[in-house]
């Protein structure tokens, strides 16, 4: 098994000869706390993720549910490089950064779930909610309009002149809409300090990034179009993507305007649990699945740095206790309420009502 | 006290906005030292600076979906639509967006979009429209169109001063033709209250905008004629005055809904629908709908008179109530 399968006018690095998992890149400069907490946070969104889909398949979480299988060390990387004052506005394959932030199992089962306590008080279901006290913002599911939301929250910072950024994601899909063109261009005449994170994820749907766009290299086209640097990365690399993010996020902080880096991975699920993405030629999801899982590749690396295999199984263990912990406190919560569902429509109610 | 235009009060509501608090900053297009198509913001950037009066690109999505991140960060921001018909390609920040957010999740968004609408200057298709009616019913939306100076100005404090998304429909026919004193800076318009500019007994009007002038002075000839209409100004289009509608009608037992706006769209759909429901025992006559037909505005001069409402046509229409 060393022959690469093809996959449609894609990027990525290229693959180490032998058939086992690639270890992440080697990143001495990355304290090793850091790099543990990439793998909790990307096993956070896996094990989470596992258990949601279950749920789904039983009929228990309402509506659809979508995964980001696959894309787990992007958001983690994307999280864990942001300060507490930043703020982001994660979507649908990016749970890994709401658990960077600070939300917790229990208020993301709380929203599959459809609970009168969840974040959005059953307003909205799966991917769709934000924290506000933690600087989240709730996904929109038009993608590519929080691009320009996030431009705005930026250039609020810059106005004040506050050292934060603002930081936002997309995929391959929401580079084909106008928003993110509007967005990126508002960013670099503004000069304000957002990141971008697209998720190159090779499939917008079941629509290949080959038949998306003509130049599928998206970092050289954000960069020559838009003039924004933009770093394109391995995104089942936690490590390469924690470097490449944070750089971003820095530059961005130290007033040198918009930032974007393009992480390449493969969405490793449908784009909701009701599809089976037949459409991926299986000998690419198997080679991703058996070589570039972003869990297993950062846990290799570990490894090969010398954390021994009982600690990397307790910290397994500890996130899988984490996860029963917190649905089982999230099924404790009341169903929403139908009492409530004119509540907030307005924050200033108007005078007549 | 000297006398200002309703584009004037306009400006002048901006300036006093922006002079009592520095959240309050605009985004649009020329909107800097060439002060607007209109010339609604001149003079603007010269006091408050470019990094207040900030010219964007041509991207009203951008722009409005920027507007709501700043304000999410607290930030008080304006947006400057050159015309009410470019609010189309900001559709999505505006419903998807600006509308749900705080529903879902408690972040305010205190933007206000100013939209200048309306036909009458010959902007045809694409320079007349008066697309209020795609945003009236929205749940998490507030809708205000001024008809009189004071509101232009007290209307536009009041929506600076809120906390939800506003879409002021600032009328460009009205813009140099009304005038009146200059309000002062502590001078608000409540959204969501409407108000009657003229007793009467006989019949009502309900309407909007440039309805407002227009209703007075088709009036004018109709009340010295022995019969007296009473007209009633929403001001604010959504979430409207449900009380003030029903209490006129209930004085005046006929009712004629007037607005610019194509017959199909606008504010009226929501107003017959609260008078179909609510008002149905208090009516002598069937509810009137005086509004142009469902086509674009069309430019050229004998179309667009043809096309909107006028004082004759007016007030034929309120002889046919009077009479029924």
């Amino acid at each position: 098994m060393s022959t690469e399968p093809a996959s449609e006018t894609q990027w990525r690095e290229p693959d180490p000869p032998g058939s086992g998992v690639i270890p992440c890149v080697e990143a001495p400069a990355i304290p090793r706390e850091t790099q543990l907490e990439l793998l909790q946070l990307g096993l956070l969104q896996r094990l989470t993720e596992d258990r949601a889909m279950l749920l789904y398949r039983q009929g228990r979480i309402p509506g659809s549910y979508y995964t980001g299988r696959g894309q787990e060390a992007v958001g983690a990387a994307a999280g864990l490089c942001l300060g507490p004052d930043d703020v982001v506005a994660p979507l649908n394959r990016e749970l890994s950064c709401h658990f960077a932030r600070g939300v917790t199992v229990a208020d993301v089962f709380r929203n599959f779930l459809a609970r009168a306590t969840g974040p959005t008080r059953g307003r909205d279901g799966n991917m769709h909610f934000g924290m506000p006290a933690r600087g989240v913002f709730p996904l929109v599911s038009m993608l590519g309009v929080l691009c320009p939301v996030s431009v705005g929250a930026a250039l609020a910072f810059k106005r004040r002149g506050e050292p934060r950024v603002a930081l936002t994601f997309w995929g391959d899909g929401a580079m084909c809409t106008g928003d993110v063109h509007e967005g990126m261009n508002l960013a670099g005449v503004l000069d304000v300090p957002a990141v971008f994170v697209i998720q190159n994820n090779q499939y917008a749907y079941s629509t290949p990034t080959g038949r998306e766009m003509v130049n599928t290299n998206i970092a050289e086209r954000i960069e020559g179009g838009w003039s924004i640097p933009c770093q394109r990365v391995d995104g089942t690399d936690a490590i390469a993507a924690y470097a490449a993010i944070g750089e971003a996020v820095r530059r961005a902080r130290d007033g040198d305007g918009p930032h974007a880096v393009e992480a390449f991975s493969l969405r490793m699920h449908g784009h909701a649990a009701h599809d089976d993405a037949s459409y991926v030629p299986s000998e690419l999801l198997d080679h991703f699945a058996n070589r570039r899982d972003p869990i297993k590749r950062l846990r290799k690396r570990l490894e090969l740095d010398g954390v021994p295999q009982s600690e990397l199984d307790e910290l397994h263990a500890r996130v899988s206790d984490e996860v029963a912990e917190g649905l089982a406190e999230a099924e404790r919560a009341p169903p929403a309420d139908p009492d409530t569902i004119q509540d907030g429509v307005y924050a200033m109610p108007p005078s007549h009502a | 006290m000297s006398e200002i235009t309703y584009l004037e009060a306009i400006r002048a509501a901006l300036e006093d906005a922006m002079h009592e608090d520095e959240r309050v900053f605009m985004l649009g297009e020329d909107i800097g030292h060439f002060g607007g198509p209109f010339g609604a913001t001149k003079g603007l950037a010269e006091t408050f600076g470019t990094d207040r009066i900030i010219d964007t690109p041509i991207s009203e999505e951008g722009f409005v979906g920027a507007a709501l991140g700043a304000a999410w960060m607290g930030e008080r921001p304006i947006v400057e639509l050159q015309f009410a018909d470019f609010i189309s390609c900001a559709f999505d920040p505006i419903v998807s967006v600006g509308a749900k957010t705080h529903w879902r999740s408690g972040i305010r968004f205190p933007v206000v979009i100013r939209a200048p609408f309306g036909g009458g200057i010959r902007g045809g298709p694409f320079h007349a429209s008066c697309p209020e009616g795609w945003f009236v019913g929205v749940a998490g939306l507030k809708v205000v169109a001024p008809g009189t100076v004071e509101d232009a100005y007290g209307l536009l404090r009041s929506s600076i001063d809120d906390d939800d998304p506003v879409i002021y429909f600032e009328h460009k026919g009205l813009y140099r033709r009304l005038k009146g004193s200059r309000p002062t800076p502590a001078t608000r318009t409540p959204i969501g209250k409407a108000r009657v500019v003229q007793a009467g007994s006989d019949a009502t009007i309900v309407t909007y905008g440039a309805g407002v002038d227009l209703a007075r002075t088709a009036t004018a000839a109709t009340n010295g004629n022995g019969s007296s209409v009473e007209v009633v100004d929403l001001r604010t289009l959504w979430p409207f005055d449900e009380e003030a509608v029903l209490s006129s009608i209930d004085k005046t037992s006929r009712v004629l809904v007037l607005q610019e706006a194509a017959r199909s769209t606008g504010a009226a759909g929501v107003v017959m629908s609260l008078i179909s429901q609510h008002a149905f025992e208090l009516l002598d006559a069937p509810a009137k709908l005086h509004a142009p037909v469902d086509t674009p505005v069309p430019f050229a001069p004998e179309l667009e008179d043809a096309y909107l409402p006028s004082v004759d046509s007016l007030t034929a229409a309120l002889d046919d109530l009077l009479s029924y």
